[in-house]
């Protein structure tokens, strides 16, 4: 264990971990968008910048990527130094620029000040701010369906071949996670549609609410081991029958001690 | 169209089939090919064990692969600071309206696609226009149609 200051308060923490998860076990508001405990960090949208220091630097201060950043003993860092404040309003003000329809950017910015940007709004920008959230966890769903596609101005989230992607199974771990909501998806009529490929849902035997994708029920059952026919109820219903059961053990218990 | 699988087997066989041979075996084939057939990717994808995606990515990230045909010759014409300066803007309009085609474009008969890129490296020599393989320093426009000739 080491330990390093944040805004003042000295705390233990290992070494190597990334700052930015020490910032969020101490509970302190740092903005990001491209971080999702479940993938490696990527270090794309800036907005966790921090600045760092240590007494033997003199005064010299480092702005850093805090989910990018180890920890190292007696480091000093400040969430919130103005000049933070102000890289990550400069930041949101590109953000606000690009993606001008985004609900989730345009409150961002509200909250560190930033109300219109001053730059020139890019009048058919999307929502994708290209934080490659969808594609790390579509890696790391095991699918590899999405991707990256080209570069620089044109980079866009998309399927190989900008066909319906092969190797998708609708888990909808993309477009949950997406930060500003840019993944669509449809469901209805007991099918999902989303990457342009549809599927057909499994219901739930009891009240035929659906559950989850076909191929993605049979993904689970061969390769976690989880009976398809799980899949065949839904959460609803997994919990009345799991109190029913509850009920019939105290009901057990309460025989067996009279 | 229709391609030579053959080819493609012994590219290959050339490398071992892991997903580090990747980009040479993109490279082989654009080489082959002058551009990345959808079948090659499937293939290699499947030969290399790395998912479709990732080789999409990789082959629409580097500007030396193409997915579409080109051209006998592909023309690239460098619109780079110091080849913009010099005139670039002239060579591409006189390459344009010669083969009545747009850069990012390919003729009809497949003989001749135009590109432009950002600097190749030979600023010295600007502007600079390179034919397939061929670098050509200081190109006037009155040489543009012999280029296309020759
Ligand atoms: S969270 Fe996006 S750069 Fe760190
Ligand atoms: S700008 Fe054309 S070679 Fe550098």
């Amino acid at each position: 264990m080491i330990h390093i200051t944040i805004n003042g308060k000295v705390v233990e923490c290992k070494d190597g971990e990334m700052l930015l998860s020490v910032i969020r076990r101490e509970r302190i508001d740092v903005p990001t968008l491209c971080h999702h405990e479940a993938v490696e960090p990527s270090g794309a949208c800036r907005l966790c910048t921090v600045e760092v220091t240590k007494p033997e630097w003199d005064g010299w201060c480092d702005y850093v990527t805090s989910c990018l950043y180890p920890a190292k003993d007696g480091l000093i860092v400040n969430t919130h130094a103005p000049k933070v404040n102000e890289l990550r309003k400069s930041i949101l003000d590109m953000y606000l620029a690009r993606h001008p329809k985004s609900l989730k950017i345009k409150q961002l910015a509200a909250d560190y000040g930033v109300l219109a940007t001053s730059l020139e709004t890019v009048v058919d920008g999307n929502n994708c701010i290209l934080c490659t959230i969808c594609t790390r966890i579509c890696d790391h769903m095991g699918f590899s369906a999405i991707s990256t596609v080209g570069r620089g101005h044109g980079k866009e989230v998309a399927p190989p071949l900008d066909m319906a992607p092969a190797d998708c199974v609708g888990c909808l771990a993309c477009a949950k996670n997406c930060p500003t909501d840019y993944i669509e998806y449809e469901t209805g009529n007991g099918r999902l549609k989303i990457w342009n490929k549809e599927f057909e849902m499994v219901a739930c035997t009891v009240c035929g609410k659906t559950t989850v994708t076909k191929e993605f029920a049979e993904h689970l059952s061969q390769q976690r081991d989880i009976p398809f026919e799980y899949f065949e109820k839904c959460d609803e219903c997994h919990r009345k029958e799991l109190s029913a059961t509850m009920g019939k053990i105290a009901n057990w218990e309460r025989e067996v001690r009279s | 169209m229709k391609h030579d699988m053959t080819k493609l087997d012994s590219i290959f066989d050339k490398y071992p089939k892991s997903q580090e041979s990747l980009i040479a075996v993109l490279q082989d084939i654009q080489k082959e090919f002058q551009y990345l057939p959808c079948e090659a990717l499937e293939k290699a994808s499947e030969i290399l064990d790395v998912p479709l995606s990732k080789v999409f990515s990789v082959s629409t990230f580097y500007n030396a692969f193409s997915l579409t045909p080109k051209g006998d010759k592909v023309i690239r014409i460098c619109v780079g600071t110091a080849c913009h300066i010099r005139g670039a803007k002239l060579l591409q309009d006189q390459f344009e309206s010669l083969l009545k085609i747009k850069a990012g474009e390919t003729t009809k008969d497949m003989k001749f696609t135009i590109e432009v890129v950002s600097c190749v490296g030979a600023c010295a020599m600007a502007p600079v226009v390179a034919v397939n393989d061929k670098y050509h320093g200081s190109v006037k426009v009155s040489k543009v149609k012999k280029m296309i000739k020759a």
